[in-house]
C-alpha cells in the first residue's frame, strides 16, 4: 500500500516531490539493505510468484506490513497466516470490530466480514452465483460466524404487485419470478467451521421504497435456508429474526431441523409464530438436543402454550426457555406449571407479558416448593394479583435455589413482593458463597493435580 | 425508514432496531431488553462471584440500578401487552362490526333481489318504477353505509398510524432514557467500585499495619526473651566451664605427680635394665664382631680372587694384543726402511742425472752463447764500421774506435767477475748514484757484512758475553710489543734472567732470527749506532734531542758500549738488520745451489748484451739520423738532376740542331748575298 499499488498512477506527483510526507517507510539518508529490496520485490511480485513458506519469521513480518491489501484472495488466502496483513485488509474494509469476538483472529474477522458483505450485497438473478462457489474453499476454514444484517429481494418489476397479492393469499402459487432471497444451499454445507448463523430477512436502509414484501422470507426461502441448515453439521446456534415467519414456514423448518445433530441454541423470536409452529417446536424439542429455545415476541396461545409443555415435561435438556410477549394465558401458564414438575433441566423461564393470572402462579409456586433446579423466573407485566403474589411468597418462603424473580408490574401486594425480593437475595448471597467454595476448591484441586 | 435514524452506537444493541421493526410491521412489541438485562445482571453477579466479601452496600447499588432500567423495560413490556390487547379488541370490534355489517349488507341485500323478483312481476309501471325507486334508495343505503364504514376504517388507520408514530417517538425517548440510565447506572458503580477498592485497600493497608506493628511487637518481644535466656545459659555456661577447668586442672595435676613419680620409678628400673642389656649386648657384640670380620674378610677374599682372575684374562688379551701389534709394526718398519733404501737410491740417480743435465746444459749453453757472441761482435763490427764510414766519407769527421772491453770476451759470463766489473763499470756507478744515500750505506753495510761473512765469528768473539747480553736484555724491552700479552702475563713471576731467556726465545722465533745469529745481531746493533751518529754529523741539522744525545754520546764516549746503543733506534735497527739478514740469507742460499747451476745473473747478461747493443751511443745515431736525413736530400737532388739530364741532352741536341741550321741558313744566306 505504501509503495503504491499500481505505479502508472501514483507514480507521476511523487516523482516531483522531494519527500513523501505519507509513506512512513520513506527517508532520504538510509541505504535500503539488499535483504530489504528482495523482500519488495517479491512483495511487488506476489501476485505472480508468491514466496512466503521459505522466508524467515521477522521477512514475513517485513512482507504482510506491504504486501498489496487488494491482492486477490485465492493468493493470500490459504498462504499468509493471521496477522499483520489481515489486519490491514479489515482496516480496508473500514470499521474494525472488537478483535475478541473474533477469537482474536484478524484473518477471522476479515473472511467473515468479507462473506457476511457478499451475502448482504448479493442481488438474486444478477450477481452470479459463481463467486461464491469460488470464494467458498478459500474462506471455509475461517469462517465460525455469519452474522447476516439484510438480504436483499430480487429487482422488482412495476407489475410485481398481482404476484405479492398472490403469494400472499395463496402460499403455494410460487411460479414465476418470485421475492426469493440468496439461496444459502449453494454454500452452508460447505463451511465447515460455522457454528453461529444469524439471518434477518430484511432490507436496510431502504428509504422511500419501502415494501411489505422486503421484510418477509417466501415459503421458498424457508425451504432452501432449512435444507441449507440441515446440510451444515457443525452449526450451532441458529439465529433467524424479523422475518416474518408464520406456523407454515416455522412447520416446515422445523422439519429440516429435526435430529440436527449439532444445533444448541434455536432464537426465532419476532416472528409470527403461533400454535402450530409451537407444536411443531414443541416436537423439535424432544428430537434434538437444544439448550437454548427463544420464542419471545410471537404468537403463541395456549394450545401452543400446552405443547410445548408437554415437551418440556419430556426434555431432559433444555436449559431456557424464554416466552416473552406471548398469549400464554393462564391456560399455557398451567400447562408450562405442571410440566416443570416434570422437569429437571430447565434453569432459566421467561413468561412475561403473557396475560397469565393468579392460577399459574399457583402453578408455579408449586414447581417452586417441590423442584430446586429452577434459578431464574420472570414473570413481570402479568396480572397475578394478590393472591399470586401471596402463593409465590408461601413458595419462595420454601425455597433457597431460585436466584432471580421478576414479580415487577404484577399487581401483587408489597409485602410479598419484597419478601419474595429478600428471599432472592439471600439465596443469591448462597448462590455466590457456593460459587466462591466450588471456585475454591476447583483451585485447590488444580493446584493439587 | 426508521432504520435511517439509527445510530452506529446503537448498533451494538440490536434489540433496539428489532423494536422499532416490530412496531411498525404492527405485530406488536416493544423491546426485548433482555440483553442490557443480562448484562447488567451479569456483571455484579461476576463481580460478587469474584469478590466474594462485596459490602451489602454495593450490592443493594447494583440491585437498585438494575432495578431502575429494567423498570422501564418491563414498563415497556407490559405497555406492549396492553397495545397488544387493545389492537386484538380493536380487531375484534372490527370484526364484529364488519359481521353486523355484513348482516344487515346482506338483509338489504336480500331485500334488493326480493324486491328484483316484484318487480318483475308487477306490470304496472308506475308500481314498477317505485320499486325501482325503492331499489334506489336501498342500494344508496347499502352503498352510503359502505362508505361510511370504509371513512370509519379509514379514521382507524388514521389514528393507528398516529398512534404509531407517538409510539415510535415514546420508544425512542424510553431508550434514550434507559441508556442515560444505564450510563448513569455505569458511572455511579464505577465510582462505588473505586470507592470501595479504596477503602478496601484502606482496611487492607490499616489490617496489614496492625499486623505489622503487632508482629513486630511480638518478634521484639520474643527476641528481648530469647536474648535475656541466652545471656542466662551463657553466665551458667561461663560458671561451670570455670568450675570444670578448676577440677581438670586438678585432676592434670595429680595425673602428673602421679605421672613423674611413675617416671622417676620407671627411669630407676629402665637404668638398671639398660645396665644389663649392655652387658648382654657388649658380650654378644664381640662374638658377632669377631664372625662378621670373618665372613667379611672370605668375602672380600672371594672378590678379590675374581678380579684377580679378570685381571688375568685382560692381561692375556693385552700381552697378546701387544705381540700382534709389535709383529705389525715390525712387518711396517721393515718395509718403510726398504722404501726408505729405494727412495735414496731413486734420489742419488736423479742427483746424476741432474749433474749430467747440468752439465750438458752447460755446454750447450757456452756454444749457444758463443755462437749468439760471435754473430753479435759481427755485428758490432759492421756496425762500426758503417760508422766509420759515415763519419769519414760522409761526414769527413775522424771516426775513433769506441772502447770495447767485452769485444775481447769470449764464453759465458762468470759470476764472480761479474761484481768487479759492477763495481768497476760505469753502470754501476750510475746505479749507485740514483740510489737514497742511506740506502747505499745500507748496501755498502750488507756488502761489508757479506764481505765479512768469513769473519764474523772474529766480530763475535770482539763482542764480550756481558755487552750482549745487555743489547738482549735491550732488544726484549724495546720489541716487546711483539709478544703476546698472555705469555708476557705467564713471564710474570719468573725472575728477571729467566725472562729474557724466554722473550727472547719467543723474540727470535717470531723474527725468523736463528740463534747463531744473535751475536751477528748485536754487532750490527752497535754499528748501527756508530752509523746514525756519523750521518748525524754529516747532515748537522737534527732535531735538538738528537744533537743533545749526540753531545752526551759525544761527552761520555768512553762509558760503556751498550751506552752507544740508543734504546729509540733499536727498532729501526732491528727492521733494517731483518731486511740484510733475510737477503743475505737469500743469496747464501744461492750460492749454496750454484754449484749445479751456472748462476746466471740476468741483469749482468741484459748489461753485457746492452752495452753489445749499444756499441753505437746516441750522439752517434742521431748523427746518422741527421746524416740519413741529409743523404735523402741529396738523393732527391740528385733524382731531380737525373730527370733533369735528358731534358738538357735534347735541348742540347736541339741546340745542336738549330745551330747547325742557323749555319746553314747563314751559309746559304752569305752564299745568296754572294
Amino acid at each position: 500500500m505504501s509503495r503504491s499499488p499500481n505505479p502508472p498512477e501514483a507514480a507521476d506527483p511523487r516523482q516531483l516531490r522531494r519527500i513523501i510526507a505519507e509513506d512512513p517507510h520513506w527517508l532520504l539518508s538510509t541505504v535500503p539493505s539488499l535483504s530489504n529490496l528482495c523482500l519488495q520485490s517479491i512483495v511487488n511480485r506476489f501476485e505472480e510468484r508468491p514466496i512466503w513458506e521459505d522466508l524467515s519469521p521477522v521477512h514475513k513480518d517485513f512482507v504482510q506490513e506491504r504486501l498489496s491489501t487488494s491482492m486477490p484472495l485465492h493468493v493470500t488466502a490459504n498462504l499468509i497466516h493471521d496477522g499483520v496483513y489481515w489486519k490491514r485488509c479489515c482496516e480496508k474494509w473500514g470499521g474494525i470490530r472488537d478483535l475478541t469476538h473474533y477469537g482474536n483472529s484478524w484473518k477471522r474477522m476479515f473472511f467473515e466480514k468479507h462473506m457476511e458483505n457478499m451475502i448482504e450485497l448479493f442481488i438474486p438473478d444478477v450477481t452470479e452465483p459463481k463467486t461464491f462457489v469460488e470464494m467458498v474453499p478459500l474462506c471455509k476454514d475461517y469462517i465460525k460466524r455469519l452474522n447476516i444484517s439484510q438480504l436483499l429481494p430480487p429487482v422488482t418489476e412495476p407489475q410485481k404487485e398481482e404476484e405479492e397479492y398472490g403469494s400472499e393469499l395463496v402460499i403455494e402459487n410460487e411460479d414465476g419470478p418470485s421475492m426469493d432471497h440468496f439461496d444459502f444451499n449453494i454454500m452452508l454445507d460447505k463451511l465447515t467451521n460455522l457454528e453461529e448463523f444469524h439471518v434477518v430477512y430484511r432490507v436496510k436502509q431502504c428509504g422511500l421504497n419501502f415494501q411489505c414484501k422486503m421484510f418477509e422470507m417466501t415459503h421458498r426461502d424457508c425451504e432452501s435456508l432449512a435444507k441449507a441448515v440441515k446440510s451444515c453439521k457443525t452449526l450451532k446456534i441458529l439465529r433467524l429474526n424479523l422475518s416474518h415467519m408464520e406456523d407454515t414456514k416455522c412447520r416446515l423448518l422445523v422439519k429440516y431441523l429435526l435430529d440436527h445433530p449439532s444445533l444448541r441454541e434455536l432464537d426465532l423470536s419476532h416472528n409470527l409464530i403461533g400454535d402450530k409452529g409451537a407444536r411443531a417446536i414443541g416436537k423439535l424439542l424432544n428430537r434434538s438436543s437444544l439448550e437454548t429455545l427463544n420464542l419471545c415476541d410471537n404468537n403463541i396461545g395456549g394450545p401452543g402454550a400446552k405443547a410445548l409443555a408437554h415437551a418440556l415435561s419430556m426434555n431432559s435438556t433444555l436449559l431456557s426457555l424464554n416466552l416473552r410477549l406471548n398469549r400464554l394465558r393462564d391456560e399455557g401458564g398451567q400447562a408450562i406449571g405442571k410440566a416443570l414438575l416434570n422437569n429437571n433441566t430447565l434453569l432459566l423461564l421467561h413468561l412475561g407479558a403473557n396475560e397469565v393470572t393468579w392460577p399459574s402462579a399457583i402453578a408455579l409456586s408449586k414447581v417452586l416448593v417441590q423442584r430446586s433446579t429452577l434459578k431464574s423466573l420472570n414473570l413481570s407485566c402479568n396480572n397475578l394479583g394478590v393472591d399470586g403474589g401471596k402463593a409465590l411468597e408461601e413458595a419462595m418462603s420454601n425455597n433457597s435455589s431460585l436466584t432471580e424473580c421478576d414479580i415487577r408490574l404484577t399487581e401483587v401486594e408489597e409485602q410479598s413482593a419484597s419478601f419474595v425480593n429478600q428471599v432472592v437475595w439471600t439465596n443469591q448471597s448462597l448462590e455466590q458463597r457456593r460459587h466462591a467454595r466450588e471456585s475454591k476448591t476447583k483451585k485447590t484441586s488444580t493446584a493439587v493435580y | 425508514m426508521e432504520d435511517s435514524d439509527m445510530d452506529p452506537e446503537e448498533a451494538y444493541e440490536p434489540s433496539e432496531m428489532f423494536e422499532n421493526e416490530e412496531a411498525k410491521s404492527g405485530a406488536s412489541t416493544q423491546e426485548d431488553e433482555e440483553d442490557p438485562d443480562m448484562k447488567v445482571d451479569e456483571e455484579p453477579y461476576e463481580i460478587q462471584h469474584q469478590e466474594q466479601i462485596l459490602p451489602q452496600r454495593v450490592i443493594n447499588l447494583n440491585r437498585d440500578l438494575t432495578t431502575l432500567v429494567t423498570n422501564i423495560q418491563t414498563a415497556a413490556d407490559a405497555k406492549e401487552s396492553l397495545r397488544q390487547a387493545e389492537l386484538e379488541e380493536a380487531r375484534r370490534l372490527r370484526l364484529e362490526r364488519l359481521e353486523k355489517d355484513l348482516k344487515s349488507s346482506q338483509e338489504i341485500f336480500e331485500e334488493i333481489t326480493r324486491g328484483w323478483s316484484l318487480s318483475t312481476q308487477r306490470a304496472i309501471p308506475q308500481e314498477l318504477h317505485e320499486a325501482l325507486n325503492n331499489q334506489q334508495q336501498l342500494c344508496d343505503g347499502i352503498i352510503e353505509d359502505k362508505k361510511k364504514l370504509i371513512n370509519d376504517l379509514q379514521q382507524e388507520l388514521k389514528v393507528g398510524d398516529d398512534r404509531y408514530v407517538k409510539d415510535l417517538r415514546k420508544h425512542t425517548e424510553e431508550l434514550d432514557l434507559m441508556m442515560e440510565r444505564m450510563e448513569d447506572q455505569i458511572k455511579t458503580l464505577i465510582k462505588a467500585y473505586r470507592e470501595e477498592l479504596t477503602q478496601i485497600e484502606r482496611v487492607y493497608t490499616q489490617e496489614s499495619e496492625i499486623l505489622l506493628t503487632k508482629d513486630k511487637f511480638e518478634w521484639d518481644q520474643h527476641m528481648k526473651g530469647l536474648w535475656e535466656e541466652e545471656l542466662k545459659r551463657l553466665t551458667e555456661r561461663t560458671v561451670k566451664v570455670e568450675e570444670y577447668e578448676n577440677i581438670i586442672h586438678n585432676l592434670m595435676i595429680d595425673t602428673w605427680r602421679k605421672h613423674n613419680i611413675i617416671q622417676t620409678k620407671q627411669h630407676a628400673s629402665f637404668q638398671v635394665l639398660e645396665r644389663e642389656s649392655k652387658q648382654l649386648r657388649i658380650a654378644k657384640f664381640t662374638k658377632a664382631h669377631t664372625r662378621h670380620e670373618i665372613a667379611e674378610s672370605k668375602f672380600s677374599l672371594t672378590n678379590i680372587k675374581t678380579r684377580l682372575s679378570g685381571m688375568k684374562k685382560l692381561m692375556a688379551n693385552l700381552s697378546d694384543k701387544y705381540k700382534s701389534q709389535r709383529d705389525e709394526f715390525t712387518k711396517k718398519s721393515r718395509y718403510l726402511s726398504e722404501d726408505y733404501k729405494r727412495k735414496i737410491k731413486q734420489y742419488e740417480c736423479i742427483q746424476k742425472q741432474l749433474k749430467h743435465f747440468a752439465v750438458a746444459d752447460g755446454r750447450k749453453f757456452e756454444e749457444m752463447w758463443l755462437m749468439i757472441d760471435a754473430e753479435v761482435k759481427q755485428l758490432v763490427e759492421r756496425a762500426l764500421d758503417i760508422d766509420s764510414q759515415i763519419c769519414k766519407q760522409h761526414l769527413g769527421v775522424a771516426w775513433e774506435r769506441p772502447v770495447m772491453g767485452f769485444m775481447e770476451l769470449c764464453g759465458p759470463i762468470q759470476p764472480q767477475r761479474v761484481p768487479q766489473l759492477l763495481h768497476t763499470g760505469q753502470d754501476s756507478q750510475d746505479s749507485q748514484r740514483m740510489m737514497d744515500p742511506s740506502v747505499r750505506k745500507e748496501i755498502e753495510a750488507e756488502g761489508s757484512a757479506v764481505q765479512s761473512e768469513s769473519g764474523a765469528e772474529e766480530e763475535e768473539e770482539k763482542l764480550p758475553m756481558e755487552t750482549l747480553k745487555r743489547v738482549m736484555e735491550l732488544l726484549c724491552d724495546k720489541a716487546g710489543f711483539l709478544m703476546e700479552d698472555t705469555l708476557l702475563k705467564l713471564l710474570i713471576p719468573l725472575g728477571k734472567e729467566e725472562q729474557t731467556v724466554v722473550k727472547l726465545g719467543s723474540l727470535l722465533s717470531y723474527l725468523g732470527i736463528e740463534e747463531k745469529d744473535i751475536p751477528k745481531l748485536a754487532a750490527f746493533l752497535l754499528k748501527y749506532r756508530h752509523q746514525q751518529r756519523e750521518q748525524t754529523e754529516d747532515v748537522c741539522d737534527r732535531s735538538g734531542e738528537s744533537n743533545n744525545k749526540a753531545e752526551e754520546e759525544e761527552t761520555e764516549p768512553t762509558t760503556h758500549l751498550t751506552s752507544d746503543l740508543d734504546p729509540y733506534d733499536v727498532v729501526p735497527a732491528l727492521k733494517s738488520f731483518l731486511r740484510q739478514h733475510m737477503r743475505s740469507r737469500e743469496s747464501s742460499a744461492r750460492q749454496h745451489h750454484s754449484v749445479y747451476e751456472a748462476a746466471r745473473d740476468s741483469s749482468e747478461d741484459e748489461a753485457y748484451w746492452q752495452s753489445m747493443g749499444s756499441v753505437i751511443c746516441e750522439d752517434q745515431l742521431r748523427l746518422w739520423d741527421t746524416a740519413e736525413h741529409k743523404l735523402r736530400q741529396y738523393q732527391g737532388v740528385l733524382a731531380d738532376i737525373s730527370a733533369l739530364v735528358p731534358e738538357t741532352e735534347s735541348l742540347q741536341q736541339q741546340n745542336r740542331e738549330l745551330r747547325m741550321l742557323l749555319q746553314q741558313t747563314l751559309k746559304v744566306s752569305t752564299d745568296l748575298e754572294m
